[in-house]
């Protein structure tokens, strides 16, 4: 345990050292600090825009951190050629993997953990002056700070498959193919209800159809159940069973991906 | 192939068909508590397959379609929002393209209102006057209803779009038993004031004077200083309450004596005309109800419900007539009510 986590730790301090990383998240923090800005571009609905543009703003950004980060945590240990010190010693690369996705999805959660309060924030500060202009969505208000806080927590959960896919594209592709394969993933995986209708034999889906689409379906990580706006922006509670119930599909998944990863970065020459 | 391999592809197996049950588990709680995304994507591309490829393809940017994938459908609505206001000023024949882009708003984000009042607004009356034929302006006022209804749907709980679709019914189509139901639905919820009064001006309108009176009442109690109110509880107090009295009593011929009277003092009133004329078909006078209907109708290019009335009574005489698009609107709903439930809608169906 203890080689991973001091792998881990040195994952995460060289994370923080890399300027793009630090430019996403300043920029991040710039654009959720000036959501309340874009409000006034949906008349009657500017709790809602700022709740889109703050929640959305967390999710893409993350996602850019997560691909890029992930894209490059193994890479450049074998350019740089330090993995093979790291492997001379007792380290094994099950070990060296964990530790490097551990590294990264500690960083991406203080990412977000920042993302997350700028944007309480900006919330705490706007959002009471858009109910007061609106009081009927003072109803829904009050059920929106447990919201968005549980919507911050998918988040996480979200992020972290992203980066396991991200490190384990890193170790089958070049960088550039595993960037576009995470992003391909990422934006499929937003629309994988898209395989469920199209594969439906209600539908009319025929048996190709059924058995490629459905399997695309089965397949593929389903990033849409980590977004949870719908319930924030009508005031709905949300379970915690739900919360759960999602949290363990993510990482089943998680463990799926670092587990071919492994399969795959175990036999690969470094 | 090696254990651990062996082992790892077990793992990863097993995992797979484990996530299967959690998967419709997940999907279960979603939809049950409403956290899918509003459309799927499904219904987005099957609209752009649909004969619609090419207005999606010179409406829809990849700057649009990449805020709605990665995750700011809101934005990506906003953004669309605006490019319908362009095409829409552009000219009549970009109109189709900007009510296509305005229905692919309110699948983005359903919960926006602006976008549902707004189009259906443009249906309803924009498009309506675009045409003089009576087919195709049925059509219009039947789209923009239904635009309403699917945006109530989205938004149950804010009254905005229940007073907007009841504003439909009363200012376009006028169906005012529709309107007082949408009306009185939108009271459910926090709303302004004046929405009661609206419930009070659609049951007058009608008419229904027990009903108006208790619409105006229910108001004048939450603000007894309400100036419409109390004038309309007066002037029906004074002028409508008699007849309607009489009328209920079976004394046809005296209440359309006092409406008469009203009207010697004020013959072109739209509520006194209204009354006389559903007096009239309760006393059983259809030439009479024809003629007060029609009367009313040709003095006001806007009574669309005398219009209406007049246009159904002349068919039940045989007189022959143009008809209107409220009538057409009116039939095709009352065939669809029946075809569903056998009964005919009307005022008769409301419970008072």
């Amino acid at each position: 345990m203890l080689p991973v986590i001091r792998v881990a730790r040195a994952t995460f301090h060289e994370a923080w050292r890399r300027r793009f990383l630090n430019g996403i998240l300043v920029f991040a923090i710039l654009i959720i600090g000036s959501s309340w800005l874009f409000a006034y571009l949906q008349p009657g609905a500017e709790l809602q825009m700022v709740i889109d543009i703050g929640l959305g703003s967390i999710r893409f950004f993350g996602m850019l951190i997560a691909v890029f980060l992930g894209t490059r945590l193994v890479p450049d240990e074998m350019e740089r050629r330090t993995i093979h010190t790291i492997l001379a010693k007792p380290v094994s690369r099950a070990q060296f993997l964990i530790g490097k996705f551990a590294g990264g999805a500690i960083t991406i959660a203080a990412n977000l953990i920042l993302m997350g309060l700028a944007f309480y924030a900006v919330f705490a500060i706007k959002a009471p002056a858009f109910v007061a202009e609106k009081p009927e969505d003072a109803l829904i208000f009050q059920a929106m700070y447990g919201n968005i806080a549980k919507a911050i927590l998918l988040s996480f959960f979200e992020m972290f498959l992203v980066l396991g896919i991200a490190v384990v594209a890193s170790v089958i592709f070049t960088w550039v193919l595993s960037v576009i394969t995470t992003f391909v993933l990422y934006f499929v995986g937003q629309m994988a209800d898209l395989f469920q209708q199209l594969s439906d034999p209600e539908r009319g889906a025929g048996l190709f159809a059924r058995i490629v689409l459905g399997a695309a379906y089965r397949l593929l990580p389903h990033f849409e159940i980590f977004d949870m706006r719908e319930a924030i922006l009508q005031g709905i509670y949300v379970p915690w069973t739900t919360l759960a119930k999602t949290a363990g599909q993510g990482a089943a998944y998680l463990i799926v991906v670092l587990l071919i990863g492994y399969l795959v970065f175990n036999e690969r020459e470094v | 192939m090696k254990q651990y391999q062996i082992v790892s592809w077990v793992i990863i197996i097993g995992l797979m068909l484990l996530l299967q049950p959690l998967d419709r588990a997940v999907e279960y709680d979603r939809l049950v508590l409403g956290l899918q995304q509003p459309t799927p994507w499904f219904q987005i591309a099957a609209r752009g397959a649909a004969g619609e490829t090419e207005l999606a393809v010179t409406g829809v940017t990849g700057v649009i379609v990449g805020a709605a994938l990665g995750g700011f459908r809101e934005v990506a609505a906003t953004m669309l929002w605006m490019k319908t206001h362009e095409y829409w000023e552009s000219g009549q024949a970009l109109q189709v393209k900007a009510l296509w882009l305005m229905r692919l708003v309110t699948l983005l984000d359903p919960h926006w209102l602006e976008p549902w009042r707004i189009t259906a607004w443009h249906l309803a009356y924009n498009l309506y006057v675009e045409t003089d034929d009576p087919a195709l302006q049925s059509k219009y006022l039947q789209m923009g209803v239904d635009c309403l209804k699917e945006g109530v749907s989205w938004n149950p709980d804010r009254y905005d779009l229940y007073v907007e679709l009841g504003w439909t019914y009363f200012d376009k189509v006028e169906d005012f038993e529709e309107a007082a139901k949408w009306f009185e639905a939108s009271k459910f919820y926090p709303h302004p004031e004046y929405v009661d009064r609206l419930v009070g001006h659609a049951y007058e309108r009608m008419p229904d004077i027990p009903r108006a009176l208790d619409a105006y009442d229910y108001r004048l109690k939450r603000d007894p200083t309400d100036g419409t109110a109390k004038g309309a509880t007066i002037t029906i107090r004074e002028r409508y309450l008699h007849p309607w009295y009489f009328m209920e009593e079976g004394r046809h011929d005296k209440a359309l004596e006092l409406i008469d009277t009203h009207l010697l003092a004020k013959p072109d009133s739209t509520l006194a005309l209204h009354v006389k004329g559903y007096l009239a078909e309760q006393a059983g006078d259809t030439r009479l109800a024809y003629e007060t209907w029609k009367r009313a109708g040709d003095g006001s290019a806007l009574d669309f419900h005398a219009q209406r009335r007049a246009v159904e009574l002349a068919h039940e005489l045989g007189i022959p007539t143009q008809d209107t698009p409220q009538y057409i609107y009116m039939q095709r709903q009352a065939r669809t009510q029946k075809r569903m439930d056998g009964s005919v809608p009307g005022r008769d169906n409301l419970k008072r």
